[in-house]
């Protein structure tokens, strides 16, 4: 006869230990599984509404629109020119830039002078930056695209005809529709700048965290004698307003999800622990038959860690499928986040039940059971 | 070889002390019948014997190995591989089968499944209740469930056996098979160690510890 240590339990004897043992008490298994499912779901319900309107405004934060710096030259010292817009585009934090000059009304020389006056903006950098070509092919230098909704105030059926001011005509070589943020082009004309000398700059941003840094680039580009020279509309502000709402939608998220997670797993840990109690006996048993502590510990956890993981995966389900009912499905990895979360709480909850049961003297249990 | 020396308990620090000094070596291959009347401390015995409770003075010598030096884990193991147990309410697990109940402590010995599935159904052939291994303890009589923790305590053919008024509650043809079964296991070289207070089991003992 040896000391020396057993082979103890085998890791697949002691899970099969476990799952036997979990179906064979059925109650609380089930208990435990119910917690946890109960748990997945209110936490779907609740936090991940809130993670849902959260990930909507980290979107919106993302837009174009909330990324884009307005850089006016007020007094058209000709400070954003053509190469300012390419040396824009080629900063990292920049995502495209382009320049239009101030706006000339242009009338269709179909409908004459007595025709709808309509905005048209020469347009330094990439046209395709600004707008989406729909019809027709893009303007050479001395030709026009026109903006669908304004096509209409023009009396101009497609890309044909030809728009006018005073002694100057553009042939109109197609039609398009403005990108996202820049919808005001949509009602008038666009061609390409002559002068390469913009009055107005737009610069959209890689991300609406470097809006300030790209801000600052900028106006070090332009380098204007005085600041005064230069009008300056930022998505800081905004975007800092944005941030701050998504932070708060985050902090309260995170504050319920810890309370539900809590709430869960204090009755986890109830049930676990009534388990525990009314299977003293036969926690003293297999210890007086060899089964070691951290053997008895580990049961006890994974007895409760099985029921968990069907739970999580009933009650992710059934919350994911309520949620996309009532349109505010979380994102993906918040669904698993919240199965991980409640298995890993749930069974956290478990130990110090397990702690308790493996530490008990058997002899007591034995005789008291 | 089992040996108790100079050993003394008490539930209490300073109270009254059961079997104080005791020593004694029990038999190799034979049958001890622990006896005594109600509240000498025979259950208590075997508790310390079977490294359960750590006695408040003296020592268990199991094989030169004194008990109290060990670490729990290691008297776990002890247990497992050469410990086996019969209790006085034989102690069988409601919710599982009868072939389930007599493999337990070979799972926590790390035991060959297979080979221990078959080791159980022999001996519960030898006990005469085979056909019974699917069946749950409730589904049995006293005298077969006592007859089954006769064979969980032999499944891992144990150098020791420790068995705690394993008749108490028996007929006396049941008490026969449980008590003709132990001195078989004694008779392939176990050590049994009985605790009781029935004259029938002190009888058929092979020796006898009055305490």
């Amino acid at each position: 006869m040896k000391s020396e240590p057993a082979p103890g339990m085998r890791p697949t004897t002691l899970l099969r230990e476990a799952l036997v043992s979990a179906v064979a008490r059925p109650v609380p298994t089930a208990m435990v599984a119910i917690l946890v499912a109960a748990t997945c779901l209110v936490t779907l319900l609740t936090v991940g509404r809130t993670a849902g309107a959260e990930a909507q405004v980290r979107e919106r934060l993302d837009s174009a629109g909330a990324r884009m710096l307005v850089i006016t030259d007020i007094h058209g010292q000709g400070l954003l020119n053509g190469a300012l817009v390419a040396s824009a585009a080629s900063l990292s934090t920049v995502e495209s830039s382009f320049g239009v000059a101030s706006p000339l009304d242009v009338v269709s020389t179909a409908q004459g002078r007595g025709g709808t006056r309509t905005p048209m903006w020469q347009l330094v950098g990439d046209l395709e930056t600004a707008v989406a070509l729909t019809s027709g092919r893009w303007p050479e230098r001395g030709e026009a695209i026109v903006g669908e909704a304004a096509a209409a105030g023009l009396g101009l059926d497609g890309p044909v005809g030809s728009v006018e001011a005073g002694m100057s005509y553009w042939p109109v070589v197609g039609t398009y529709i403005a990108r996202d943020s820049f919808s005001e082009l949509d009602d008038g004309v666009l061609v390409p700048a002559e002068s390469g000398t913009a009055r107005t700059l737009y610069v959209v941003a890689t991300s609406a965290d470097v809006a300030a840094k790209t801000q600052s680039q900028m106006i070090a580009l332009i380098a204007p004698l005085s600041l005064a020279d230069l009008s300056v509309q930022s998505p800081t502000t905004l975007a800092d307003l944005q941030a701050d709402v998504g932070a708060d939608l985050g902090a309260f998220g995170r504050n319920l999800l810890v309370l539900v997670l809590a709430a869960g797993a204090g009755l986890s840990a109830v049930v676990v622990f009534a388990d525990v109690l009314v299977r003293r006996a036969d926690l003293g048993r297999r210890r007086a038959l060899g089964a070691t502590r951290r053997a008895l510990g580990i049961l006890i956890t994974v007895r409760t860690l099985i029921p968990a993981l069907v739970g999580a995966a009933v009650g992710t389900a059934a919350g994911a499928v309520v949620a996309a009912q009532w349109g505010t499905l979380p994102p993906r990895s918040f669904l698993a986040g919240t199965a991980v979360l409640s298995v890993l709480a749930a069974t956290a909850s478990a130990i110090p039940p397990a702690v308790i049961a493996a530490r008990s003297d058997p002899v007591r249990v034995l005789r008291t059971a | 070889m089992l040996e108790v020396r100079d050993l003394s308990f008490s539930y209490r620090r300073g109270g009254e002390e059961l079997f104080g000094g005791l020593t004694h070596t029990f038999t190799h291959g034979a049958v001890t019948a622990v006896a005594g009347a109600s509240g000498r401390g025979k259950s208590t015995l075997l508790y310390i014997l079977g490294l359960l409770l750590r006695p408040s003075r003296g020592v268990v010598a199991i094989d030169g190995l004194c008990g109290s030096d060990l670490t729990d884990l290691a008297r776990s193991n002890l247990r497992a591989l050469h410990i086996g147990f019969v209790f006085q309410d034989a102690a069988l697990d409601p919710s599982r089968t009868i072939l389930d109940a007599i493999i337990e402590p070979a799972l926590y010995s790390g035991s060959n499944c297979s080979k221990t599935t078959s080791r159980a159904l022999d001996l519960l052939a030898q006990l005469g209740v085979q056909h019974r291994a699917s069946h749950r303890p409730g589904q049995i009589s006293g005298g077969q469930a006592q007859r089954v923790a006769v064979c969980r305590a032999l499944i891992n053919d144990p150098a020791i056996v420790l068995a705690d008024e394993p008749t108490g509650n028996l007929d006396r043809e049941n008490a026969e098979t449980v008590l003709d079964e132990l001195r078989r296991a004694a008779g392939a070289g176990t050590t049994v160690v009985i605790a009781t207070h029935d004259p029938f089991v002190i009888d058929r003992a092979d020796e006898v510890l009055a305490l």
